[in-house]
């Protein structure tokens, strides 16, 4: 399904310098289109990670609206909302995201616990797999390097075959092989169904998108692909 | 794995990565407790252990007859009856008449009593030497022994005579009916007579005891040539037409005259003739009050002395019972007793209550301070762990966890750690409780059952209620910048 920003901005309010807010993004409109991975380039402080987050549910916006396919995200109620980030929207947030006292199996499988619906078992183990961390299903965070606890957020995010897969900088912490899986999977994604964003400031997700999205000062233009 | 596994995975988690929180919190939890239930138990067992010792003080209620004469023995012991017997420390009868020591003529209130009750009512009574135990004892009052000069185990006679308001309340003369009058003569010293009644009602034998009048004047009108005037008439005499004064004796004479008309029967010889009775001072009475005046004797030694038996004036009871209890009891007594009057003692049941008041109010506010501060320990350490797992909560919100789930899971938290506190604050409560009693009391209190549940329960609550700030704080966080890594 897709996911779709309407006119959508945020500000942030400061209390020095000449304007009393800054503009992280501006009346956007911009759409992740089911079956699609679109990238979305900038560079750091243009706004991308916000952009994200509001898609994601976890802003809301000071201005426009964000629709999953005719829900209007930001008109539920905190559980309606709570529920819909935890079904249907993957996140792969930046940096550090696990829960320590946990072991790996158990963060992977912690969206699905949180609701008690179905065990995502299989699906996690096969994701493990394919991202080489099925050997750590039951480490603990704290052993594991800055790429395996990447690649546990990704399979955190895939494993419960949500509609919408938002991830923020997911090869940032990669090498080149463990990019390229990581994509892959990623692009495998969109190919079963799910709107795909990958939000990067490197310009190798390219090669694996559908659409390139450029952000700059909070403002997106569309990169015409050849 | 189900939520319900996650849920508790993550709470024990949480526990045991912040294990010296835990602790700190779980140990103000049960330090909170350890008051709360210990001082409840004080609280409750206050009135028991302060009644016990109040009872030291004396009496705290009273029985009188309600109409004003003497106590009947047996609807006393009806009345007495109406409160429970565990209750009843001591009920002690007094029977007040005036006597005189036959040495040198002085006139004192003498109580007829059971001393062993009086120890029981009155364990304040400082006596030196004993307190009388067998028949023909004394103990007299401190003011008294002074007065007479008389001296531990040293002999007293004291006599008595009877009064009209000696006299019992039946008016009506019958033939052969003993009379018993007195009526002021000289210097206002009482002069009496006691009548003996013909078949036709008339005085049939009359004796005068005027030994408180001047031998050679008034003194003599006990003497056989004034009193065989009266023999033969019927009362009323009037002075001076039925019978002749005394020469020299006029106010004495009229006197006698005043003492016959006023005379009521008797209930025997004795009891119209008076008596006397030599007794062994056992000890002599220190109170500091009114007793210390008085003449206290056995009940059997009472009976002899005036002839009169099972009637009081008085029964001082000492009840331990709450201020409630009392009153009920007096209610109680008063509906179904008619000739029985019950009253408390004001001064005693009102010091005593407020005595408890006060002490109940300081642990209740004690309780409450303490309670307030485990509170605000608690809070404090539940703050510092939210902030400590502020990116756990923040990531758990990104993957879809509502604001409802964190409330419930730092509730959870909250909850455990107050039962668990709960549980081990009654038990040391106990303990407390146990010394404070044992310390300050002189013994030991029982365990409250019910109190379990309730220090489980109210440490639950003022846990639960510690957590809403941290939880308020906690569904604050904002997941978008937690992720960001601000």
């Amino acid at each position: 399904m897709d996911i779709r920003a309407e006119g959508i901005s945020r500000r942030y309010f400061r209390r020095t310098g000449e304007a009393n807010y800054f503009e992280a993004v501006c009346r956007t409109d911009f759409t992740v289109e089911a079956g699609k991975v679109t990238v979305l380039l900038g560079r750091s402080g243009s706004g991308k990670t916000t952009l994200l987050h509001m898609l994601a549910g976890l802003l809301t916006p000071t201005g426009g609206k964000i629709f999953l396919g005719d829900t209007d995200l930001y008109s539920l109620e905190d559980k309606a909302l709570s529920e819909i980030r935890n079904k249907r929207i993957g996140v792969i947030p930046q940096g550090r995201s696990v829960i320590d006292t946990l072991t790996v199996l158990e963060n992977i499988l912690l969206p699905a616990a949180l609701y008690g619906g179905e065990s995502r078992g299989q699906e996690a183990l096969e994701w493990m797999k394919k991202l080489d961390i099925a050997h750590l299903a039951d480490s603990r965070p704290t052993e594991l390097s800055g790429g395996e606890l990447r690649r546990v957020a990704i399979v955190r995010a895939l494993a419960g075959k949500p509609e919408v897969i938002l991830a923020d900088e997911p090869t940032g912490d990669l090498d080149d092989e463990n990019t390229a899986l990581v994509l892959s999977a990623l692009r495998d994604a969109a190919r079963d169904g799910a709107a795909v964003l990958l939000v990067t400031h490197e310009g190798e997700a390219k090669q694996y998108a559908d659409e390139v999205w450029r952000m700059n000062a909070g403002t997106l233009t569309r990169e015409e692909r050849n | 794995m189900t939520k319900r596994r996650m849920f508790l995975r993550m709470i024990t988690a949480s526990l045991l990565r912040r294990r010296s929180r835990m602790l700190v919190a779980l140990l103000s939890i049960g330090i909170g407790a350890t008051i709360l239930s210990g001082l409840v138990t004080i609280y409750y067992d206050v009135p028991r252990q302060m009644g016990a010792q109040f009872r030291n003080y004396g009496a705290n209620m009273i029985f009188v007859s309600a109409d004003g004469t003497s106590l009947d023995a047996e609807k006393t012991a009806e009345a007495l009856s109406l409160i429970p017997k565990e209750k009843i420390l001591g009920a002690t009868p007094y029977r007040y008449t005036s006597a005189q020591m036959v040495r040198n003529q002085l006139s004192f209130v003498a109580a007829g009593t059971d001393f062993e009750q009086v120890q029981a009512t009155s364990p304040y009574f400082m006596v030196d030497g004993a307190y009388p135990s067998a028949s023909r004892q004394v103990l007299l009052g401190k003011e008294v022994a002074k007065t007479i000069g008389a001296k531990l185990n040293s002999m007293v006679e004291i006599s008595w005579k009877p009064s009209v308001t000696e006299a019992s309340g039946d008016t009506e003369l019958k033939p052969g009916a003993y009379l018993a009058g007195s009526a002021e003569g000289f210097n206002s010293a009482l002069v009496y007579v006691t009548l003996k009644l013909g078949d036709d009602l008339s005085i049939a034998e009359m004796t005068v005891n005027a030994d408180s009048q001047t031998a050679e004047f008034g003194g003599r009108c006990a003497e056989e040539s004034f009193t065989k005037q009266f023999i033969g008439k019927l009362i009323p005499l009037t002075a001076g037409t039925d019978v002749d004064a005394m020469t020299g004796a006029t106010v004495t004479s009229q006197a006698v005259v005043d003492a016959v008309n006023k005379a009521r029967p008797t209930e025997n010889a004795q009891a119209a003739t008076g008596n006397s009775l030599s007794l062994q001072v056992t000890g002599i009475l220190d109170t500091g009050g009114d007793e210390e005046q008085y003449i206290f004797l056995s009940l059997s030694d009472m009976e002899a002395l005036t002839g009169e038996q099972d009637r009081f004036d008085v029964m001082e009871l000492s009840v331990s019972a709450s201020a409630e209890e009392l009153e009920e009891y007096v209610s109680q007594i008063t509906d179904k007793s008619g000739s029985v009057s019950a009253r408390l003692v004001k001064r005693v049941t009102r010091s005593e209550a407020a005595v408890l008041t006060k002490l109940q109010s300081l642990v209740f506010l004690v309780t409450a301070v303490v309670l307030l501060l485990t509170m605000i320990c608690v809070s404090t350490t539940m703050m510092a762990v939210v902030t400590e797992r502020r990116k756990e909560i923040g990531l758990r919100k990104a993957l879809g966890a509502s604001d409802s789930s964190i409330r419930l899971e730092f509730l959870g938290e909250g909850i455990f750690l107050g039962a668990l506190g709960g549980l081990l604050g009654s038990v040391l409560g106990f303990g407390f409780a146990q010394v404070v009693s044992v310390n300050v009391f002189g013994s030991s209190i029982q365990f409250q059952p019910l109190l379990l549940p309730l220090t489980v329960a109210v440490s639950m609550l003022i846990a639960a209620l510690s957590c809403m700030l941290p939880i308020k704080r906690a569904v604050q966080i904002d997941p978008a910048l937690v992720l960001k890594g601000e």
